[in-house]
């Protein structure tokens, strides 16, 4: 045999070993979803995979986790028309349903049933919105998680302070944060401080329970500059590195933000109601709603949340709706808190997370109060100059503009963003 | 349900299989063309050999570096088709406006057009002038990495210098201290620059060492990363890490390679220690030299790891590279963001031309002089 023939025959061979995975492929068919999650995490997300496989035989959710970088290599994914047919993307992200990246779900979700997760009147309203661009919905949400305030029952006490209750305001949450922070050792340096803000929480939860707005109902505006939105960012401004009530951003960056709740050294902090610190070994932890406004009563808080999407880039899309349906209705089990109405009591949440238990009222009661951003095409770019021109500058001290003057420079750099 | 490594991994060992036959065909084509053209075997046999190379060669680099150039001209964001815009985002990158100062108090704000702001202040005791730019972060990010090299780069070398001649000397177990030298340059960047993070964190290594000093002056532990002043210095001294490393191995490979005699007729013409060294070793290892001041000028302008692994806030440790990443993927400025990547290649280029053409005054090519002899 020739050179020439044996080199068409190693051709041959591996065009057909190539065509053997083809072959083999009748049924199921995979449908592949790919998430930010880390081990943990996709091992418990494997068991609701697990479950749904094994209950049907059209198809088979294989899960391929991107642990870092995630939309660094969604977007390149996508962009090249390749990927995973199934992405969670988060609240920020779900801006990219306006390039058409992600399938419409106006079929998909036509003949769902009521109460399930197919059923979009079942969710949260603010929550939902996230995922709708001109009218077609793209994304089932999966968590809708609103901040709440973590406290620390041990700190409270030592100090004769009662508790923050649910009908707490920023008045008390202030003298409470103060009252707070000591020295505890007598070295003459604070070494407990009542709250801490390195950025996070974030400043809406004030501004929207002041009455303010970071962007208008119909995305025609950025009112930052209104005095609503002033009186709630100034007091925002005013809990962050403030060393009446918060540490610096020094200590911040050297103890870690959230493990200074955890080593005992903060007294109060807000975080996600998923957040982890009201089981902290040796903490004993209560929760309770975000403080309220003084004046207009407002406990509105800001809710995280994250969606289920179809790459339109999906071979399969009708397989890909039912993934969806399942691996969403699954999620809406394990996760907490779920996005859909229906599910909002304390039963559902604890059997979601029996750990929570003790929090789970608190919880779903801040829960009827979120709300979630105005998310919209272009948000990437208004949510990069509102942070690098207006939020950064003043909560790290590197402008001497007052909020108010800042304002007025940025908002019209902020609408130029906006829909037109 | 998994589906198993080689269900998983056959697709892709096929297409990988796939591609290396393709090359050996396209080689075997490449190779009896030329042949049929008359080509003798040998240089027919070489060709064939480098066409993997200049396939990669030409879809890695001239396709990507091509494809930059031309969405440098273009809007595009990813998932729409790029649309042509001349020279708009040169035009944006390069929109500048200075403005007088009517009082050293004004804001300059109020002094330059809306959309504009400060890159450059100077005040007088009338007034003075500020300079400000639509993109302002392109200039700052310019602001911080042209200095930053410049600082590092003659640094880096003088320390590398240093080394390459406590190595070429005569002491016991040179091989482990090559080796321990050596060592940061095979380190991998992320893990060497969340180290330096911690080194330089408030109650790091580096401060916990001088915190008595810290104590007998009475100043408070300096917050190296956030502080705008302090960050630039942190910056180089993470940079010396790697630096030394590989350019004293070159060097020290240079300083092997001075003939012994050139030391022996100088020491016979009455030449010092000092006078050898400006004399004989610099001269000679002017060529290594010049390719370390080359390859670490490059390096140092694309500094990367640093600026996404070592939080800082936006204003004082975003380089150049970061930012065009950050443009490119997070906000999704394709356009915009080669642009820069583009202007980031002049200045490296406008940079090595310049070493290249200052090399005819110092860099001394022992080939070159006996062949002009």
């Amino acid at each position: 045999m020739s050179r020439n023939r044996l080199v068409l025959l190693a051709v041959a061979l591996m065009l057909a070993l190539g065509a053997l995975p083809s072959l083999a492929q009748t049924e199921p068919v995979t449908i592949t979803i790919s998430t930010w999650a880390g081990v943990d995490e996709a091992a418990e997300l494997q068991v609701i995979l697990d479950e749904i496989n094994a209950s049907q035989s059209e198809y088979q959710i294989v899960h391929s986790p991107i642990p870092s970088d995630y939309y660094t290599q969604v977007k390149t994914q996508i962009a090249g028309g390749v990927g995973a047919d199934l992405y969670w993307i988060d609240q920020n992200n779900m801006a990219l349903a306006s390039e058409g990246v992600f399938l419409p779900l106006t079929d998909c979700l036509a003949g769902a049933e009521p109460g399930t997760a197919g059923d979009v009147n079942d969710y949260y309203p603010g929550i939902l919105a996230v995922n709708v661009f001109e009218d077609e919905v793209y994304g089932l949400p999966w968590i809708a998680q609103p901040v709440v305030t973590y406290y620390n029952k041990d700190l409270f006490d030592a100090a004769g302070l009662d508790y923050p209750t649910p009908d707490w305001t920023w008045d008390d949450f202030v003298a409470m944060a103060k009252a707070l922070t000591l020295d505890t050792n007598g070295d003459g340096e604070i070494d407990q401080w009542g709250f801490t803000n390195n950025g996070w929480p974030p400043p809406y939860i004030f501004v929207w329970q002041a009455g303010g707005e970071l962007i208008s109902p119909d995305f025609t505006e950025a009112p930052i500059d209104s005095p609503e939105f002033l009186e709630g960012f100034e007091f925002y401004l005013s809990t962050a590195y403030n060393p009446e009530m918060s540490p610096s951003r020094e200590i911040i960056a050297e103890q870690g933000f959230g493990e200074m709740f955890k080593a005992g050294k903060i007294a109060m902090f807000m975080g996600g109601a998923a957040d982890d610190l009201d089981r902290v070994e040796g903490l004993n932890v209560g929760v309770v709603r975000v403080p309220g406004h003084p004046r207009t009563g407002s406990h509105v808080t800001f809710a995280w949340n994250a969606s289920t999407v179809i790459s339109a880039n999906t071979a399969h899309p009708d397989l890909a709706c039912k993934a969806l349906l399942a691996v969403t209705e699954g999620i809406h089990h394990w996760k907490i808190v779920s996005p859909r109405i229906s599910q909002a009591t304390v039963e559902h949440l604890v059997s979601s997370e029996p750990r929570k238990a003790a929090s789970a009222e608190a919880i779903v009661a801040a829960a009827q109060e979120m709300r979630a951003l105005p998310i919209f095409g272009n948000y990437a770019e208004f949510d990069s100059i509102f942070w690098s021109k207006f939020w950064g500058p003043l909560i790290n001290n590197e402008t001497d503009l007052t909020p108010a003057e800042l304002a007025a420079e940025v908002r019209p750099e902020l609408e130029e963003t906006l829909p037109e | 349900m998994d589906p198993g490594p080689i269900a998983t991994y056959l697709p892709t060992l096929v297409r990988y299989a796939g591609v290396a036959i393709g090359l050996v065909v396209l080689m075997i084509i490449v190779y009896r063309v030329q042949i049929a053209l008359g080509v003798n075997r040998e240089a027919a046999t070489g060709r064939a050999l480098v066409v993997p190379w200049v396939v990669g060669f030409l879809i890695f680099n001239v396709f990507t570096i091509g494809a930059s150039l031309y969405l440098s001209f273009t809007e595009y964001n990813l998932f729409k088709a790029p649309e042509w815009v001349g020279t708009a985002n040169y035009e944006q990158l390069f929109s500048l406006s200075l403005a007088p100062l009517e009082s050293p108090d004004q804001r300059s704000s109020d002094a330059l057009p809306r959309r504009y702001d400060e890159i450059i202040r100077v005040q007088t005791a009338s007034g003075g002038f500020v300079l400000g730019a639509k993109e302002e972060g392109f200039w700052r990010a310019i602001k911080l990495t042209l200095p930053y090299a410049f600082l590092s780069v003659p640094l880096g070398l003088a320390g590398a210098l240093a080394v390459a001649l406590l190595l070429n000397q005569h002491v016991r177990y040179l091989g482990f201290w090559r080796v321990l030298y050596y060592m940061p340059a095979i380190l991998p960047a992320v893990a060497t620059a969340l180290l330096w993070r911690w080194i330089f964190s408030p109650n790091g290594l580096l401060n916990s060492a001088f915190a008595p000093l810290y104590a007998l002056v009475n100043i408070p532990r300096p917050n190296w990363f956030f502080d705008p002043a302090l960050a630039m210095p942190a910056f180089i001294i993470i940079s010396l890490w790697g630096v030394f490393g590989a350019n004293s191995v070159i060097l020290l490979a240079g300083l092997k390679g001075i003939p012994a005699e050139l030391y022996e007729a100088a020491a016979i013409d009455g030449a010092g220690e000092w006078s050898k060294f400006r004399h004989v070793t610099i001269p000679m290892l002017s060529p290594a030299l010049f390719y370390n001041l080359v390859t670490s000028t490059i390096g140092a302008l694309q500094v990367f790891e640093v600026a996404a692994f070592i939080q800082t806030p936006d204003s004082v440790g975003t380089f150049l590279n970061w930012l065009i990443y950050r443009e490119a993927f997070d906000l999704r400025h394709m356009g915009l963001a080669s642009a820069m990547a583009w202007i980031m290649l002049l200045i490296i280029l406008a940079l090595t031309a310049l070493i290249f053409r200052s090399s005819e005054a110092w860099v001394f090519y022992q080939g070159a002089r006996e062949e002009k002899a």
